[in-house]
Formats: structure tokens, C-alpha cells, sequence
């Protein structure tokens, strides 16, 4: 069963009174374990698409199913409730919580689900580890590099036991020696952990990389091409 | 989790500390200066207070019920001995002070004017406040016979000084005007030029035998172990003696009351224009602490921290910011009161002013703990006030829309 089905998911802006179609009947499966890129030029509905996805965001027409929940039958409160259990987000500026140290910002998401704290720290210490931060599990982010705080982030994305992560253009910000070693890394949690990865992105690193590449062109899926075989 | 969001809201209030710092200090002077004014005018207008019924209200009053009206001699307390004896036995009552009393006429070859005159006990009644404010001669004893003390006021009126002579003319108890010469015995100064202007003291005796009745008493004045339990202290003595007049201060003196009561308002008043000025500061700091991290509460909010938990921690943070300067200016406020209150502030440059009030030139701070009580609540108030607004703004953040505008 597919992790994610869009069916024909259109999103439609009315910015000052003039229509824009960000997405123009959308219908996308990802399944479990792939590590997709979506991508295109600025405009094309890259962001949109991951935001529906995501349920921060809900389409003009058409459906968003997630693990078999049909997104647009959920309240506010259960959607923020769904986002916390099932999916993980990585953001392009990493939006950590500059106040908290690294080990406290992975913590803080397991402490929403509600776990015990006892949990929370020594499963974000694992989640660390395996982001290659076990040395920095006390700094906070203002005393981490660009690629150390995104790996905070895919470490708190993936502190929620999330069925899969969306990632809005993760390495824009890194430099290529950051951006390859996040990469490797998640490209390693995919193969290890089966965890589905979902990146928006411009850059060829990350393209090169993906085992499914959908390109979107005028909110309209334009190529999808898969290369190689996920886990 | 909700430690978790206090700890957040705590972590985020030193998030800025310059602006922070600011905000705590501006609460602390705030809350330290209202708290101490409040105690030096309280201080003020108390000692004010106490002047004035020490000098001449006294806690409660007794008279003969038509008395007050037209101040007829007639109407004198009947068995006050037995009343007085009766009075001296309840353990509440610290002093009690009995005396005759006569509305007349003060002359002298060169004036005259309209006295209030009291026949007074020196013997007995030892604590005559009066006695602190004599600047020249004596209280009248009983070694000279029609001996007055008068007030500086009323010796520059009628042009005496000290052994001068004067006559008093009143109304007797048979309705008959009498009259006697007196001689100055003393010359007071109190801080009231009213009083020192038109109340005037001889001996019991020399005025009742002029009254027509050497037994006469016309009113008795009461002071009690504490003035805030006058009126019930009164309520058990009309009880007790239901044919008499028994009045309060707050009754024989309304100005005094209101005064009290006035003083009281304005103490809130006062504060409460403060805590008005730091709201508007704290609403100002809290909500840009808020719209500055739009990005990042956006993200919380993405990453499935619900409505409430943002909104409390907002609360929390701004409860923070103002409940960390508020206790320690409450503690310095009551430092400086305990101190001053001790040491009392000299005000002598401005003597003079005051003492047309009655108040002294050594103000001493002093303020209940009901106050310190309230002022906290109403603080406390006011932080959540202040929190409510910005914690609101974190409601209607649209994640989308927060993490697009930084992105």
C-alpha cells in the first residue's frame, strides 16, 4: 500500500483577486522506503505539493491520503495531532529552537507525543549518534554549522517515528561538502531504516542521489522517473 | 509536557536578556517605586491622622444624646462617675479623658471671638494631648483660681499674652448668660490654626461652678487599643449604654475619614497608573518577542505543537517577565518601608506646609500587608493581561504561511 496518494490535487491562490494555479491535478503514490525528489523551476508547485502532503496546507480540490487517512477529513487539531505521530519535517533555514541545546530540540518533539522524558533523552542521544552529532548533543544551535543544525533537524524529523520525512529543499543553505554528508546520511537512514524520504529540491546533488525523481512543471507532474530500486 | 512548555517559556524570556533585563527592571522600579510611595503617603496621612484624633477626636466620643445640637450645657452626662468607673474596667480602653464643655464668648479690651471652652482634670486626665503643644506657661492648676490656656491664634486675635486677662461669657444651665474674668496660664501651638484659634481650656471645676453644677460632664472621650476596631468597640458600647450619643472618629470627624478613605483610593490609584504604563511595555516586548520568531513557532506548529500548548507557552513567557521583577521590588519596596519606617524620612525643609496638616516633619513609611497582597494580585492580573494579546496573535499564526515568510 502506498505510504502517500495525492488524487487529483489542484491548490488554486487567489492572490490580489487574480487566480494561481500553484498545482493543477496532482495524482502522485509514494510507497514505502522511497527516497523521491520532486522537482522543477521556481513556481512550478514543488513547495505546495510538499505542504499538502505535509497537511499544512489543503488543496482546492482532490484528496491527500496518508497511511490510508484521507487528510481533508481531519479537524485542525487532529491534523496537528497526525503531523506530530506520522510525519517528519526538514526545513530549508533547519528552524531549530535556538534556546534548546541539540539533544533538548530532538527531545521536545517525543515530549509532545508524550513519552517519558527518560525516553525522550536517550533516544534523542541514539538519533544523534546516528546523525554523526554524538559530540554536540549540548550545544545549541547558534554553536553548530549549517550542516550540523540540519542534522539536528533530520534527527528531530525522525525523533516522531514518522512513516515518512518531508524535506523543503534541505541543503539550499549548506555548502556541497555539508550538503554531501547530509545526503549520505539520510541516504543511509533510507537503506537502513527503510525510512521514506520526500525532498523538494533545485540542487543536482540531491537529484542525483534520488531514487525517484518527479518533476513538476506548471503544477502539473511532467516526468517521473524512477532510477533505481528502493530498499 | 507542560513543564516542558514552562522550561520553553522560562528558556525564552533569556532569549534577549537586554530587552528582558529591561522589561524585569522597568516592573521592579515600577512595582518598588508604587509600593513605596503608597507607604510614604499612607505614612503621611496616617501620622496626619493620628495627630488630629490624638489632638482632639479621640476614638470614640460619648455625650448626651441632644448635647451635640446646640451644645447646651444642660445636657450633661447623667452618673458619669458610675459611666467612667464602668468605662476604666473594659480591657480595650487605654484612656479616657472627661470633660464640661462650653460654647461662649472670649474677650478683651481690644477683641473678642467665639470660643469652644473645655473644663478639663489635669489630675485626672494626665495624657491631655494638648499638654505636648504648650510653648508658653502652663496647663491651669488649681493654685490660682479661673486659670485658662489658649491657643497662639486666639492670643493674637485678642492681643494677650502670657498672665493677660480675658473674660469668658457662656450660657448656664438655667439658660442664663454667665461670665468670668481668666487669666492666661499657658499659650498653645498645635499644628491647626483653627484650634489654636477657638478652643480654649480652664479647670473643671472653675467652669462647671460657673455652668451652675459642679458635677457636669459633657462628653467623654474615649481612646481604645486600636483604632481600626472603633466602630466595633462603639457598637458594643451602644449596647451597653443605648441612651447615649456614641460616635466614632470617622463620625465626629468626616473629614478625617474621608481623608482616610481618599488616601486609601489614591494608593490604588496610583498603582494602578503604573501597572497601566507596564502593561503597554509588556504587551509592546512580549509581542515582539512573538512576531520576530513568527519562522519559528510556525515550525512548531508544523511540527505538531497544538494551539493551546503555543498559547500557554507565550502565557508563560510573559507571566515570566513580569513575575521576576514584581516580587523582588515587592521585597525591595517593603525593605525601604521597614527601614524608613524605622528611621523615618525628615522632611524638615518643609515644615512649615505641613504642619498646617497636622503632619509631622519626620514622615515614616508604612503600608499593611493587605496591601503588599493586593498589589501582587493586581500584578499578577496584569501580567496575564499582558499575556493574553501576543499568546492570542500565536493563535491565528498560519504555519504555511510563518515558515513561507522567512524561508
Amino acid at each position: 500500500m502506498a505510504v502517500i496518494t495525492t488524487k487529483s490535487v489542484t491548490k488554486v491562490y487567489n492572490s490580489d483577486k487574480v487566480p494561481v494555479h500553484a498545482l493543477r491535478g496532482v495524482d502522485l503514490n509514494i510507497e514505502k522506503g522511497e527516497f523521491t525528489a520532486i522537482v522543477g523551476p521556481s513556481g512550478s508547485g514543488k513547495t505546495t505539493l510538499l505542504n499538502i502532503i505535509g497537511g499544512l496546507d489543503t488543496p482546492t480540490e482532490g484528496k491527500t491520503i496518508v497511511q490510508g487517512t484521507d487528510l481533508s477529513t481531519l479537524s485542525d487539531s487532529e491534523l496537528i495531532n497526525f503531523r506530530l505521530h506520522h510525519i517528519g519535517f526538514v526545513f530549508q533555514a533547519y528552524n531549530l529552537i535556538p534556546v534548546l541545546t541539540a539533544v533538548e530540540n530532538v527531545s521536545f518533539v517525543m515530549q509532545m507525543q508524550g513519552r517519558p522524558n527518560k525516553e525522550c533523552h536517550n533516544k534523542s542521544i541514539s538519533l544523534l549518534k546516528e546523525v554523526g552529532l554524538e559530540d554536540k548533543i549540548n550545544k545549541r544551535p547558534s554553536e553548530l554549522s549549517g550542516g550540523q543544525q540540519q542534522r539536528v533537524a533530520v534527527a528531530r524529523a525522525l525523533a516522531s517515528k514518522p512513516d515518512f520525512v518531508l524535506a523543503d529543499e534541505p541543503t539550499a543553505n549548506l555548502d556541497s561538502v555539508s550538503s554531501g554528508e547530509l545526503l549520505d546520511m539520510m541516504a543511509e537512514l533510507n537503506q537502513k531504516e527503510e525510512m521514506t524520504f520526500i525532498f523538494s529540491t533545485h540542487d543536482q546533488r540531491v537529484i542525483d542521489r534520488a531514487h525517484r525523481v518527479v518533476t513538476l512543471v506548471d503544477g502539473k507532474i511532467d516526468n517521473d522517473e524512477v532510477r533505481a530500486q528502493t530498499v | 509536557m507542560i513543564s516542558k512548555i514552562i522550561s520553553l517559556g522560562w528558556k525564552n524570556v533569556w532569549r534577549n536578556p537586554t530587552r528582558s533585563g529591561v522589561v524585569i527592571i522597568a516592573v521592579l522600579l515600577g512595582t518598588w517605586a508604587g509600593i513605596f510611595t503608597a507607604g510614604f503617603f499612607n505614612g503621611m496621612v496616617q501620622d496626619s491622622l493620628d495627630n488630629q484624633i490624638e489632638l482632639s477626636v479621640g476614638h470614640i466620643q460619648i455625650e448626651h444624646p441632644k448635647f451635640q445640637d446646640l451644645y447646651n450645657p444642660k445636657y450633661a452626662i447623667s452618673n458619669s462617675d458610675k459611666l467612667i468607673q464602668s468605662l476604666g474596667n473594659k480591657p480595650y480602653i487605654e484612656n479616657i479623658l472627661a470633660k464640661s464643655v462650653a460654647t461662649g464668648l472670649a474677650q478683651s479690651p481690644k477683641n473678642s471671638f467665639g470660643v469652644t471652652i473645655n473644663g478639663i482634670n489635669p489630675q485626672a486626665d494626665s495624657s491631655l494631648a494638648v499638654t505636648q503643644y504648650i510653648k508658653e506657661g502652663n496647663l491651669p492648676d488649681r493654685s490660682s483660681r479661673n486659670a485658662i490656656l489658649i491657643g497662639n491664634k486666639l492670643a493674637e486675635r485678642l492681643d494677650l499674652d502670657l498672665t493677660s486677662r480675658m473674660v469668658l461669657s457662656f450660657q448656664d444651665i438655667d439658660g442664663e448668660i454667665t461670665g468670668a474674668a481668666f487669666k492666661v496660664a499657658g499659650i498653645f501651638n498645635t499644628f491647626s490654626d483653627t484650634y489654636n484659634e477657638n478652643t480654649v481650656f480652664v479647670l473643671q471645676d472653675d467652669l462647671n461652678r460657673l455652668l451652675g453644677n459642679s458635677d457636669l460632664i459633657h462628653n467623654i472621650r474615649i481612646d481604645t487599643d486600636e483604632l481600626a476596631m472603633a466602630e466595633n468597640y462603639a457598637e458594643n458600647l451602644r449596647a451597653e449604654y443605648p441612651n447615649l450619643k456614641i460616635k466614632t472618629w470617622r463620625e465626629i470627624a468626616p473629614d478625617l475619614r474621608y481623608m482616610f478613605d481618599m488616601m486609601d483610593l489614591m494608593l490604588y490609584i496610583v498603582m494602578i497608573i503604573i501597572i497601566i504604563g507596564l502593561v503597554f511595555s509588556i504587551i509592546n516586548t512580549m509581542l515582539m518577542a512573538v512576531l520576530e520568531r513568527t519562522r519559528e513557532l510556525g515550525m512548531l506548529r508544523a511540527i505538531g505543537m497544538n494551539k493551546a500548548r503555543t498559547f500557554s507557552m507565550v502565557m508563560w513567557e510573559t507571566g515570566f517577565l513580569t513575575l521576576v521583577g514584581a516580587p523582588v521590588g515587592l521585597l525591595l519596596a517593603w525593605l525601604s518601608i521597614s527601614y524608613f519606617g524605622n528611621t523615618g524620612i525628615n522632611l524638615s525643609a518643609f515644615a512649615e506646609g505641613f504642619g498646617a496638616y497636622g503632619i509631622s516633619t519626620i514622615i515614616y513609611p508604612e503600608l499593611t500587608w493587605q496591601y503588599y497582597l493586593n498589589i501582587m494580585l493586581m500584578i499578577a492580573g496584569a501580567a496575564f493581561i499582558s499575556a493574553l494579546y501576543p499568546a492570542w496573535k500565536t493563535l491565528s499564526l498560519n504555519p504555511v504561511e510563518a515558515i513561507r515568510k522567512f524561508n
